[in-house]
C-alpha cells in the first residue's frame, strides 16, 4: 500500500505529460488518441516491435546505470557518452586486431576490452577527483569531447572501411560477434549480459556491506567518513563501475549490432540515460523499468512518424515533460510535509 | 495586584508539522522580577519565547502588555514594544568592534559618517547604569564568552528593552562568568527591567529567580514563587510522573563511584600536536592516559580543541606529531575503520553533519560503522533480517519515536536523532567510547538513561573519553576531569579535587594568560 502511495504522484506526473502533449498534438491537427495508441502499443503489436524495444532497452539500461551507480555515492557522472564511445573503440580494436581468434576467446576479449576501455575513461575523471578534488561533472563532460575526436581518428584512420560513405571501420572478426538469441528479427545475447549486470548491481548495492558503504556515502559523506568509511575510495570505485557499464554498452553495440565501429553509434542513448537515471530518482533497481518505458516510447515514436507523420521529436518533448513533472511532483511532496 | 503584571500570554498554541510544541500555554511576567522558565529539552520554553519575540507565528493565543493587547509578527515589532532577546548562539559580527555590533541595525545620529560620538555616550551611560564593564573598541572575536554575552545584553538595552529574554544564558559560561551574569541581572531588575530566564538547570533557577514557571511537553505544569519551591517539587514538575527519581543517577548522586578502574592504561596519548591546513595549531602537546573502567572527562569552553581531540583519537583526522597507543599497540597511523574493529565507538558532537544519515533509513543509521562486522554482516553480505530485528530491539529499548526501521531518518526530531546515535554507540561491545556532548537535546529521563548506560559500560571495564560543555554532567559521572584551553590540556583533576570554580579558572585560560 505504501509503495502504491509512493508511486502515485509519479503516475500523475506521467499522465499530466501525456495530457499536455495531447493538447499540443490536437492543436497541431493530429489525432492524439491515434498517436498515443501508436506510441504505446507498437512495441507489443509485432515480434519485431518487441525486439526493437529490447534492443534499445539494452544500451539504455547500461548507460542509465553508468549515471546512477556513481550517483549512489553522491557523484555525477555526465560522461557516459564518452565512456560508451571509448568502450566501443576498445571493443572494435580488439575485435579487428584479433579477427582470426576463435569465438571462445575473441568474444570475451571484445566484451572485456569494451568494459575496461570505458572504465579507463571513467578512471581519468575519478582519479582527478581522488587526487586533486577536481569536480567530476566538469571532467566527465570535457572527456566526452575528447572521445569524439578519438572516434573520428579511429574511424577515419588505418582501419577505415573505404567502401563506406560514413566514417566506419572494417568489421571485427566473426568470432567477436555476440550470438543471436532470435535469428529473425535479430536479437543478440547482449540482452542477457544487461540483465545480469542490472541484477548484479541491485544485489551489490542493497545486500553487500561494500554496497552499503556506497549508499551511505551518498546519503552523508561526512558521517560516513566519521564512521570509518573511506569515502574517497567510494567515489573512485563508483565512478569506475559506472563507466565500465557505459563501456559495456559500447562493446555490445559493436559486437551485437553493428559488428564494426561506426561514428554516431551512441545515438541519443547517453542523453536518454541521464533522463532515465533522473526519472528513476537515482535508484539503481528502478532503472531497468524506466529504461523499458523509455524504450517503448522511442520505438513507438519512430512508428508514429512513419504512420501518422507526427514528428519523432515529439517523443523527446514527451520525455522531457515527464521528467519535469516528476521533479515537480517531488517538490510538491516535500512542500506538503 | 493586576497592575504589577507587565506581560501576559494567553492560551498560546503552536504546532510544527504534526508535533504540538505548545498547547494552551499561559504565561505571566511581573514588573521588576526575574522569572525562571524551567523545563527539559523539548518542553517548549524556547518556542514560547520565540513566539513572543516574533520569530515564530503562534497558531492561536494572544499577548497582553500592560493591559493592552499587542500583536508581534517579527522581532522588529518585539523590539518596538520593548522586548529584547538574547539567544543561545550570539548573532554578532566577529571582526566588528563592540560598539559597531551594538549599533548595527539601529538608526544612528550621523548616518553618513563613521562618527559615533552620540551613540558612544549613550552606550557608556548604559554600561555605568547597569554595571557592565566592556571596552567598546575591542573586537568581539577577542572577547571571552561571558563578555560577548554582555554585548548582546547591552544591544538589547540600547534598543530600549524593558523586558529581556535570556535563552539558556549560562550554557557556554564558566562558573565565574555565571556569577557575574547573575549580578548584572540583579542590577537590571532594580533598574526597572523584567527578565525571563530560560533554563533547564534547577540550581540556577533557585539561586537567581523570583518566580518559576515550569513547562513540560508544551504544557504549563506549575508556576510558583521561589520561597514556595523546593528542589524535589521542581524536579517532579520537570520530569513528570513516569520517572523513578530514587533510581536515577542525576538526583541521587549515583555517579559517585569508588574503586572502579584498574591500573592498566587502555589508551595513551603522547605529545599529540595537530596543525591544520591553514597552519593553525589546533592541538598542542596533548598527553593523557585513560585506564580501564575509567570515565575521563574533558571540560572546556566550546571550540578549544575538544572536537579535534575526539577526531584524532578516532583517527578521523591525522596528527602532526605524537603517538597514540591502545593496549600497548601503536595505533597512530590506523584508520577509523581499523580502530572501530578494535572496539572504538564515537558519539560525535555535530549529530546532523557527523553522525546521521538524513536520507537513509533508521536501520541504515543504526548499523553505520558496524555494518561490515558480525552479526550484521557475514562475508561481505549484510543480513537485513538480522539488522531489522536488532533495529526493532534498539528502537524500543532507547525509546526512539519512529514508525519502524524502514522510516527515513530525516523524519526524526533532534532528540530522537540523538537517541539513534546513543543506541548505535551502546549496541556494540566496545573498549573505548569517545562521547562528545552525548546528552545534548535529550530530555531529563533520557539524559539519566544515558548516564546509567555510561556507568554500566564503565563497569564492564571499558574506558570512556567524555567531552562535554555541561560541567554538571562532567562533575556527575567523570572519574577525572581534564580542562582544555586553546588546544592544550591545562590541568587534570582527580575526583577528590573536583571543584567548580577551579575548573572554571582553568577553562578561562587564566593560568596561561597570567604567565
Amino acid at each position: 500500500m505504501t509503495q502504491i502511495k509512493k508511486f502515485f504522484p509519479y503516475l500523475i506526473a506521467v499522465l499530466a505529460a501525456f495530457l499536455i502533449l495531447g493538447i499540443a498534438l490536437w492543436v497541431l491537427k493530429f489525432n492524439p488518441l491515434k498517436a498515443y495508441q501508436t506510441l504505446l502499443f507498437t512495441s507489443f503489436r509485432t515480434p519485431n516491435g518487441f525486439i526493437q524495444t529490447l534492443l534499445k532497452w539494452i544500451p539504455l539500461t547500461l548507460v542509465a546505470l553508468a549515471f546512477t551507480v556513481p550517483l549512489s555515492s553522491g557523484k555525477f557522472n555526465i560522461g557516459a557518452e564518452g565512456q560508451m564511445l571509448v568502450g566501443a573503440i576498445g571493443a572494435a580494436a580488439v575485435g579487428i586486431l584479433g579477427r582470426d581468434l576463435p569465438p571462445a576467446l575473441l568474444l570475451p576479449l571484445v566484451i572485456l576490452a569494451g568494459m575496461l576501455a570505458g572504465a579507463f575513461w571513467g578512471l581519468i575523471a575519478a582519479w582527478l577527483l581522488y587526487q586533486f578534488n577536481i569536480n567530476e561533472i566538469l571532467s566527465t563532460v570535457l572527456l566526452n569531447f575528447i572521445s569524439f575526436a578519438l572516434i573520428d581518428f579511429v574511424a577515419t584512420g588505418p582501419w577505415r572501411d573505404p567502401a563506406a560513405g560514413h566514417p566506419t571501420t572494417v568489421p571485427i572478426g566473426e568470432g567477436g560477434f555476440l550470438p543471436m538469441l532470435v535469428k529473425n528479427p535479430p536479437l543478440h545475447s547482449g540482452l542477457i549480459i544487461a540483465i545480469v549486470v542490472a541484477v548484479a548491481i541491485y544485489f551489490f548495492t542493497s545486500k553487500t556491506s561494500a554496497g552499503y558503504e556506497l549508499v551511505v556515502t551518498g546519503a552523508n559523506p561526512r558521517a560516513s567518513k566519521v564512521h570509518g568509511i573511506d569515502i574517497r575510495k567510494m567515489f573512485l570505485f563508483s565512478m569506475v563501475i559506472g563507466a565500465a557499464a557505459a563501456g559495456l554498452a559500447g562493446a555490445i553495440e559493436v559486437s551485437g549490432v553493428h559488428h564494426r565501429l561506426i561514428e554516431g553509434l551512441h545515438s541519443n542513448f547517453p542523453t536518454l540515460g541521464l533522463i532515465i537515471g533522473l526519472m528513476a530518482r537515482g535508484k539503481n533497481q528502478v532503472v531497468p523499468f524506466v529504461a523499458f518505458f523509455i524504450a517503448i516510447l522511442e520505438v513507438g515514436g519512430s512508428a508514429m512518424q512513419r504512420t501518422i507523420m507526427v514528428p519523432v521529436q515529439i517523443v523527446l518533448i514527451m520525455e522531457a515533460l515527464i521528467l519535469i513533472f516528476i521533479l515537480l511532483a517531488d517538490i510538491i511532496k516535500r512542500r506538503q510535509k | 495586584m493586576k497592575k504589577d503584571i507587565i506581560l501576559q500570554m494567553h492560551k498560546v498554541n503552536k504546532t510544527f508539522d504534526k508535533v504540538q510544541a505548545l498547547s494552551n500555554v499561559d504565561f505571566e511576567l511581573k514588573h521588576n522580577e526575574i522569572l525562571g522558565l524551567l523545563g527539559g529539552n523539548g518542553a517548549g520554553k524556547t518556542t514560547l519565547m520565540n513566539t513572543l519575540y516574533g520569530l515564530y507565528k503562534m497558531d492561536s493565543g494572544k499577548v497582553v502588555m500592560e493591559d493592552k493587547p499587542i500583536t508581534i509578527l517579527s522581532p522588529k515589532d518585539a523590539i518596538r514594544q520593548g522586548i529584547g532577546m538574547v539567544h543561545q548562539h550570539f548573532l554578532q559580527i566577529n571582526n566588528y568592534t563592540v560598539l559597531e555590533n551594538i549599533i548595527l541595525g539601529s538608526k544612528v545620529a550621523r548616518p553618513l559618517s563613521s562618527n559615533y560620538k552620540d551613540e558612544t555616550i549613550t552606550i557608556k551611560k548604559l554600561c555605568e547604569r547597569f554595571g557592565l564593564e566592556i571596552n567598546l573598541s575591542s573586537r568581539v572575536e577577542e572577547l571571552p564568552m561571558g563578555t560577548r554575552q554582555k554585548v548582546e545584553i547591552l544591544k538589547a538595552l540600547y534598543r530600549g528593552a524593558k523586558i529581556l529574554i535570556l535563552d539558556e544564558p549560562t550554557t557556554n559560561l564558566i562558573p565565574q562568568e555565571v556569577d557575574s551574569l547573575f549580578q548584572t541581572l540583579k542590577i537590571m531588575v532594580t533598574e526597572g527591567l523584567s527578565i525571563v530566564f530560560i533554563t533547564h538547570k534547577l540550581r540556577e533557577v533557585l539561586s537567581i529567580c523570583d518566580r518559576i514557571t515550569v513547562l513540560r511537553e508544551g504544557k504549563n505544569v506549575v508556576s510558583l514563587t521561589r520561597k514556595d519551591a523546593s528542589d524535589e517539587m521542581l524536579v517532579r514538575a520537570m520530569v513528570g510522573e513516569g520517572m523513578d527519581l530514587n533510581k536515577s543517577i542525576m538526583f541521587t548522586d549515583r555517579g559517585t563511584r569508588t574503586g572502579t578502574g584498574t591500573n592498566s592504561d587502555v589508551i595513551k596519548l603522547e605529545g599529540l600536536n595537530k596543525i591544520n591546513k591553514d597552519m593553525i595549531q589546533e592541538l598542542t602537546d596533548v598527553s593523557l592516559a585513560i585506564k580501564s573502567g575509567e570515565i575521563f572527562g574533558v571540560a572546556g569552553v566550546a571550540g578549544n580543541g575538544q572536537r579535534e581531540l575526539a577526531e584524532v583519537v578516532m583517527g578521523i583526522q591525522p596528527v602532526s606529531s605524537g603517538a597514540l597507543h591502545f593496549n600497548s599497540e601503536e595505533i597512530t597511523s590506523l584508520s577509523t575503520k581499523e580502530r572501530i574493529a578494535r572496539g572504538f565507538v564515537y558519539i560525535p558532537e555535530d549529530r546532523l553533519a557527523d553522525g546521521f544519515l538524513n536520507k537513509a533509513s533508521i536501520a541504515h543509521n543504526l548499523i553505520l560503522g558496524y555494518h561490515h562486522l558480525p552479526p550484521y554482516s557475514k562475508k561481505g553480505i549484510i543480513s537485513w533480517k538480522h539488522v531489522k530485528e536488532s533495529s526493532k530491539a534498539m528502537i524500543s529499548e532507547y525509546q526512539i519515536k519512529t514508525t519502524g526501521p524502514d522510516e527515513i531518518g530525516g523524519n526524526l526530531s533532534g532528540g530522537n536523532i540523538q537517541r539513534v546515535m546513543i543506541a548505535r554507540a551502546f549496541s556494540q561491545p566496545s573498549k573505548l567510547m569517545v562521547a562528545h556532548n552525548p546528552t545534548r537535546g535529550l530530555d531529563i529521563p533520557s539524559m539519566d538513561f544515558v548516564y546509567k548506560k555510561m556507568l554500566e559500560h564503565a563497569a564492564t571495564g571499558a574506558s570512556t573519553l567524555l567531552l562535554s560543555e555541561d560541567l554538571d554532567e562532567l562533575l556527575l559521572i567523570s572519574d577525572r576531569i581534564a580542562v582544555m584551553y586553546r588546544g592544550k590540556i591545562v590541568g587534570i583533576l582527580p575526583k577528590d579535587k573536583f571543584e567548580k570554580y577551579e575548573i572554571g579558572r582553568l577553562m578561562s585560560g587564566y593560568d596561561l594568560e597570567s604567565k
